[in-house]
């Protein structure tokens, strides 16, 4: 633990961006490394964490604008906000366009960020809509900042998205004959359709590799993205919401031995955990609903103490919810209530979700070098009854606690 | 040995039992580590005695003697309350409005399903009275009432029946604002001449209003034989008096109670532009005094002519407005509940006919936004209880024994009802809940089919 370290370097840095350094003292800083602080500081120079520990920090950064709330956390990390594009964020001539990134089709000008961001979200996983079984590559980015990728981006590969169940099915339909096939009658129109195209693809790059196969173009660059998923760099973001299509996902994970598989609105997790646990695979349950949810899966309140018993990889997500309950910064309080402690729920929305997509080295909790990625309250974190009223994203204050 | 052996018949029967077997006891003495009366002091280690159905006292537990024959719930652990009063709901009916515009003759009574899961999750989730009206799919909807959620037939669960109408100037599917305001007032206007023509067809002797309620088999006994003078604040048909009220069409006679101001109006409220309209209609025909307005948080912009026309609202949406600039295209929040309450307008809270979104879940998120406590959590007991005028919503001696038992506080994310009593009958214990179970850990109950659907659709952009 480096609790209490303060940068002494930084200190002349600071005094060149007066405006950018920051101290907030807290009742309670919840670092997501380690235990909380009780009656803490996080200093903040030039966007980065620069001093976090007991005490008020006074001193720690040069010309410093102070704050004091009750709480902090790190800045919360979605990795299902299901902020695309819509159709226009999957290339839908093909069942997997592999080597394609969301990125490219990000509408960094959405309301929407800043819609994520007010309520504590600094960074988000985005991905491709699940119209195709492997809908290309989903980019880690901030929510705030200067509206261009690159000022936002965190990493490029963060997952590779792909769905199983009804979503990468629906709306296609059979060719009978007749007309030559369009994009109203592609394929797969069945579970097992979809299945078979996840797997052919896989099939198809193993042999390439055990052959040697010599790819070029398109063909190589997809084969490119498929060996570093072969190889443990990048991870399966894969949805799968009933147990049916977690069984799937979990044994196509096996079966090609995919290091990283990531099961995204897994509601249905509790059915099966041990499951979970042989194959290895990490979960991202979706926001909380009471019974019923997408796919008819049934969400069971105590998915996430339950996960979190057995030692699953666990984040929660909040799907970009317009309303304010469905926000990610009140689904850890959900889970509470299913019996996640605290401290699991506080890391399921920061450092685990973090080392998930491998930006655990910029983001995800609160340490000395990491991003100024804050979230202030005005009471406990993640209960309905404190809310977030400051937000500190790479070391600018976005939302002011003391009003605009 | 033998009581240990599972009871297959029994288990089958569980869920109706929790809900419907319930017996109010003569006395009923809650115990508690603490009590929130939310009518002044909070009580630590308090009791409450109910007896006959009423609370007959409350206090410290050493200040009340607990009588030999009453039955004994709660203890230490328990956080006493309140059951928490739904201001107003369209859930745990059949389909929510007829498909004709105009229809003050309806009664929700007709719809009422009392074995839905609303009812349940009622319970639940610590709600003990519910006023269920109609949609807001109408000009003029039917009639509505206030119930408890437990019990196996409609007249079981009713508290007050009859109570309440649905207006709504928020348009009907299919309707442009404009012509919605015209049908409200037309509504009125037909009302109006109606009963001129009645009054002109006595007075020509032709008695035809009579003869067609004999026909009709209508009521003419009673005081329904009398002919009185219009009431109304607005307008009045001069010589109704000589009409004898059980003459006067039934598809009319209820609107004849609006504006007579017999009959409380939920007026809904979609959008600001629509609190006018609601207001003028209800001063034009002088019923204002009576007017609920249920409003949707879009509507904080005409909170200035709410305060001023002195109207209480049901906050019935989000309590947050998003409004999104057309130029800039940044989005900007109004907590619509704080400026209800900034402004001294009485407000209740609803759960938004979701389980999820409770009253007790929605006063905490007020809270977060910034409300006192003691606001927030009058918002969803006390206050919704003015508004209905039902003795409910405070713990002191003489109001109704309708108190929920839970795990802790009650704006607390991980705080659970364990227990519910309604009128002195202990009608919920989470201990006995087999589909909270399910809830929770999805442990199917045994000898049963049915599950939960979600009940409610996510907003589209």
């Amino acid at each position: 633990m480096k609790l209490g370290t303060i940068l002494f370097g930084l200190a002349t840095l600071a005094g060149t961006a007066a405006a950018q350094s920051l101290v907030v003292a807290a009742e309670h800083v919840y670092t997501a490394a380690g235990d909380a602080i009780e009656g803490g500081f996080v200093a903040i120079a030039d966007g980065k964490i620069v001093g976090v520990g007991p005490g008020v920090g006074s001193g720690s950064v040069t010309g410093d604008e102070r704050l004091e709330v009750h709480s902090i956390t790190p800045g919360l990390i979605d990795l299902s906000p299901r902020i695309d594009t819509g159709a226009y964020s999957v290339e839908q001539t093909d069942e997997t366009p592999i080597d394609l990134s969301v990125g490219d089709a990000l509408d960094l000008f959405s309301y929407r960020w800043g819609r994520e961001l007010r309520s504590g979200v600094t960074s988000v996983l985005a991905s491709p809509a699940d119209l195709a079984v492997i809908g290309g590559l989903s980019c880690v980015l901030k929510t705030g900042g200067a509206p261009l990728l690159e000022a936002r981006l965190l990493n490029k590969f963060g997952a590779l998205r792909a769905s199983m169940g009804s979503s990468p099915s629906s709306g296609n339909r059979p060719a009978r004959g007749g007309r030559p096939i369009n994009f109203y009658t592609r394929r797969p129109t069945t579970r097992m359709g979809v299945e078979w195209q996840f797997r052919q693809t896989f099939y198809d790059a193993l042999a390439a590799k055990k052959n040697g196969t010599r790819l070029e173009g398109i063909a190589a660059k997809r084969q490119g993205v498929l060996d570093r998923v072969l190889a443990g760099d990048l991870p399966v973001l894969c949805q799968a919401w009933p147990t049916q299509d977690i069984r799937t996902a979990c044994y196509l994970k096996e079966e090609f031995g995919i290091e990283k598989m990531i099961l995204d609105g897994a509601a249905e997790a509790w059915r099966e955990p041990e499951l979970l646990v042989r194959s290895g695979c990490g979960v991202v349950l979706p926001p909380y609903v009471a019974g019923r949810t997408e796919e008819g899966a049934f969400y069971a309140l105590d998915t996430a103490a339950k996960l979190h018993e057995l030692g699953v990889p666990l984040a929660l997500s909040g799907h970009g919810g317009r309303d304010h309950l469905d926000r990610l910064m009140h689904q850890p309080g959900w889970a509470m209530r299913g019996g996640l402690p605290f401290d699991a729920a506080l890391r399921a929305v920061t450092i685990t979700p973090a080392r998930m997509v491998g930006v655990d080295s910029r983001v995800g909790s609160l340490e000395v070098g990491k991003d100024a990625d804050l979230v202030l309250w005005s009471g406990p974190p993640f209960e309905p009854s404190s809310h977030v009223i400051g937000v500190v994203l790479n070391g600018e204050l976005v939302v002011d606690p003391r009003g605009n | 040995m033998k009581l240990l052996r599972p009871m297959k018949p029994l288990l089958a029967g569980a869920a109706l039992a929790l809900f419907a077997g319930a017996v109010a006891a003569d006395k009923l003495v809650i115990q508690a580590g603490k009590i929130l009366t939310l009518a002044g002091e909070e009580i630590e280690n308090g009791v409450i005695l109910i007896e006959n159905g009423r609370i007959a006292a409350i206090g410290a537990a050493n200040s009340i003697e607990t009588p030999w024959d009453a039955t004994v719930i709660g203890g230490p652990e328990h956080v006493a309350m309140p059951g928490f009063v739904e201001a107003h709901s369209n859930s745990g009916m059949d389909r929510t409005n007829e498909n004709i515009d105009v229809a003050p003759f309806l009664d929700i009574r007709d719809s009422v399903d009392p074995v839905a899961y609303y009812f349940e999750d009622c319970l639940r989730w610590g709600i003990t009275t519910v006023n269920l009206q109609q949609g807001w799919n109408c000009v003029v909807g039917g009639q509505g009432m206030i119930v408890r959620p437990h019990g196996m037939t409609v007249e079981a669960m009713m508290m007050r029946p009859t109570y309440g109408l649905k207006l709504s100037a928020r348009p009907k599917s299919g309707k442009s604002r404009a012509t919605q305001a015209q049908a409200l007032r037309t509504a009125f206007g037909d009302l109006r001449r109606y009963l001129e023509d009645l009054v002109q067809s006595e007075k020509d002797e032709r008695g035809f209003a009579k003869r067609e309620a004999l026909f009709q088999g209508r009521d003419l006994e009673g005081e329904k034989s009398e002919g009185k003078a219009m009431t109304g604040k607005a307008w009045t048909v001069a010589g109704l008096e000589l009409i004898p009220r059980g003459a006067i069409d039934e598809k009319q006679a209820p609107l004849l109670d609006v504006v007579e101001g017999n009959q409380t109006i939920y007026f809904e409220c979609d959008r600001a532009m629509d609190v006018d309209t609601a207001l003028s209609i209800a001063r034009d025909n002088g019923f204002l005094e009576k007017t609920v307005l249920v409003v949707d948080a879009d509507c904080w912009e005409a909170f200035d002519a709410i305060a001023a026309a002195g109207v209480p609202v049901v906050l019935d949406g989000e309590l947050v407005h998003m409004h999104r600039d057309p130029l800039s295209g940044e989005e900007t929040e109004k907590f619509a509940a704080g400026i209800l309450a900034e402004k001294g307008i009485p407000f209740a809270l609803t759960s938004r006919n979701s389980s999820t979104q409770s009253l007790w879940f929605q006063a905490a998120k007020a809270v977060g936004f910034g409300l006192d406590r003691e606001d927030a959590l009058a918002a969803v007991t006390s206050s919704p209880a003015a508004i209905l005028g039902v003795d409910v919503g405070t713990l002191e001696t003489g109001k109704l024994g309708n108190i929920v038992l839970m795990t802790g506080d009650p704006l607390k994310v991980t705080s659970l009802v364990d227990h519910v009593v309604i009128e002195g009958a202990h009608v919920y214990d989470r201990s006995k809940d087999v589909r909270n179970k399910q809830l929770l850990d999805g442990t199917q109950p045994s000898g049963t089919q049915a599950e939960p659907t979600p009940t409610v659709a996510k907003d589209e952009e």
